[in-house]
């Protein structure tokens, strides 16, 4: 256990640059890649990590990404740790192996740097591919800016190979909003990222393929034993939600960073309305928060970290006798017209209490979610909260 | 969710031990023809349990013969077996 910060130093880094620079510094086993935009960054400073003989890993240069995670899922069965990264297509492109990989139990680690998916050629930012993959069994997580990206992928490592847990995980950071952007990001020192992750290695070893023993992982499985497995999975998912929190909590002794585990609330403290919201979009509500604050309106906001497991317990904590919600999503659901983490949030209503919900969908294929379009979305909510007719989607850039 | 400990299953995943549990599929009861395996042909070359799809040909370390417990009565052992030391024969 960590107890003294180690003075890391700070660079000023784009998104992919910080997701490749994390994962070198959890020093990886095995990994896959294949380049799509907008994560392409991420392969290239990782090959040139390994051609610099800075990271110690197996880099296998696949044909696609499907191959990518079969080829992370077998190493992690063998007891590797290992990483890929996409976005859009290529995430939909692996999907089969998504789910054999969660139902290995496989503790990958992917980024999947969040663009629009097929249907309409979206080279553009959006969650719509991670959401496509939401009943994948994969933890979800998404980040807000560089610095969380740094800090998440450690985060995730211990997270998806903790001997509790035993599952893959996604974190989610924004395309072209945080791929591209450089901030002032702190880097760890790699003693401290080593002493962090040094957990993992005092728990029981995880069931791994061995030379000479003949097991198998996948092979038959149907009936009874099926169904064990997929509420042992589920049950897992669970445990999840916890172990997330305490590893927040951890990282933040050990760093001096931490970003309130499955959500972070931020001015709920006496707040009337929430919204709730996530990603990079996030910066952009908390200014809009403050602006509102200022001019006396009790609005807070919930940023979503987590989205598979979804943190219901915490949510609904933290939105309990408020008089309206509003979930922003960059993302739809098809056939409800709403967003999908809306339709989520609202449907721990019975435990909120019945008060008006409300999705926004906006930032949508790069267009931005700017400040006057959440300010109009806090204005809506506070209708709403003072009894006022609402409806319940609201497409922000297609309103009048 | 509800505290369950007690499961058939070992495993947290789809782990099979091929010694033990692999074969737990009730396959042997799909069969309607059988391999019989002619001891003095077999050369005990392998190939037979090389592509026996649920793996079940046992080594009886000069030949190889069918564990009729999991055989399905496919035939591929009798279709690649170089020698023609494998006969389907109708059960029952």
């Amino acid at each position: 256990m960590v107890t003294t910060k180690r003075k890391g130093e700070t660079r000023v880094i784009t998104g992919n640059a910080v997701c490749a620079y994390s994962v070198m510094l959890c020093r990886p086993d095995v990994v896959a890649l294949y380049p799509i935009t907008p994560q392409t960054e991420v392969v290239e400073q990782l090959s040139r990590f390994k051609a610099d003989g800075v990271i110690d890993a197996e880099m296998i240069e696949v044909e696609g990404e499907n191959s990518a995670m079969n080829a992370v899922c077998a190493a992690a069965c063998a007891g590797a740790r290992a990483f890929t990264a996409t976005s859009s297509y290529g995430l939909v492109y692996m999907y089969d192996a998504m789910l054999q990989t969660s139902g290995f139990r496989a503790p990958v680690v992917m980024a999947n740097v969040n663009r629009e998916t097929p249907g309409i050629h979206g080279v553009s930012c959006g969650q719509q591919d991670m959401i496509s993959t939401r009943d994948s069994g994969w933890i979800q997580i998404i980040v807000e800016n560089d610095q969380e990206i740094m800090d998440a992928m450690i985060m995730a490592f211990r997270l998806a190979e903790d001997n509790d847990i035993l599952l893959p995980v996604m974190v989610n950071y924004d395309g072209y909003y945080l791929s591209y952007l450089a901030e002032a990001v702190e880097i760890p020192a790699q003693e401290d990222v080593d002493n962090f992750l040094a957990v993992l290695k005092t728990q029981p070893q995880r069931m791994t393929l061995k030379p000479g023993v003949s097991m198998g992982c996948g092979t038959h499985g149907i009936l009874l034993p099926y169904t064990e497995m997929r509420y042992k999975h589920c049950a897992a998912m669970e445990r999840a939600k916890a172990k997330f929190d305490q590893i927040d909590k951890e990282f933040g002794k050990a760093f001096g960073r931490s970003y309130g585990g499955q959500i972070e609330e931020y001015r709920t403290e006496g707040a009337d309305i929430v919204i709730v919201t996530s990603g990079s979009a996030v910066g952009t509500a908390r200014s809009v928060v403050d602006a509102k604050r200022a001019e006396g309106l009790k609005v807070g906001l919930i940023k979503l970290r987590m989205y598979r497991p979804f943190p219901r317990e915490k949510l609904a904590k933290a939105l309990k006798g408020k008089k309206a919600v509003g979930v922003l999503d960059r993302s739809v659901g098809f056939g409800w017209n709403a967003g999908p983490m809306y339709t989520e949030v609202r449907a721990i209503s019975p435990e909120v209490g019945f008060v008006p919900m409300m999705s926004f969908i906006d930032g949508l294929a790069n267009m931005d979610i700017t400040v006057p379009n959440v300010a109009r979305m806090i204005d809506d909510v506070s209708a709403a909260a003072q009894g006022k007719p609402y409806q319940e989607t609201t497409w922000i850039p297609l309103e009048e | 969710m509800v505290a369950k400990t007690k499961f058939t299953y070992p495993y947290e995943s789809g782990w099979s031990n091929a010694d033990e549990l692999l074969l737990y599929l009730d396959t042997g009861s799909w069969r309607t023809i059988r391999p019989v395996v002619d001891k003095e042909k077999c050369t005990y070359c392998g190939l037979c349990a090389l592509y026996c799809p649920p793996q079940c040909l046992l080594d009886k370390k000069d030949h190889f013969d069918a564990n009729l417990e999991f055989c399905k009565g496919c035939g591929i052992c009798a279709k690649e077996c170089p020698r023609g030391a494998i006969t389907m024969v109708p059960e029952g």
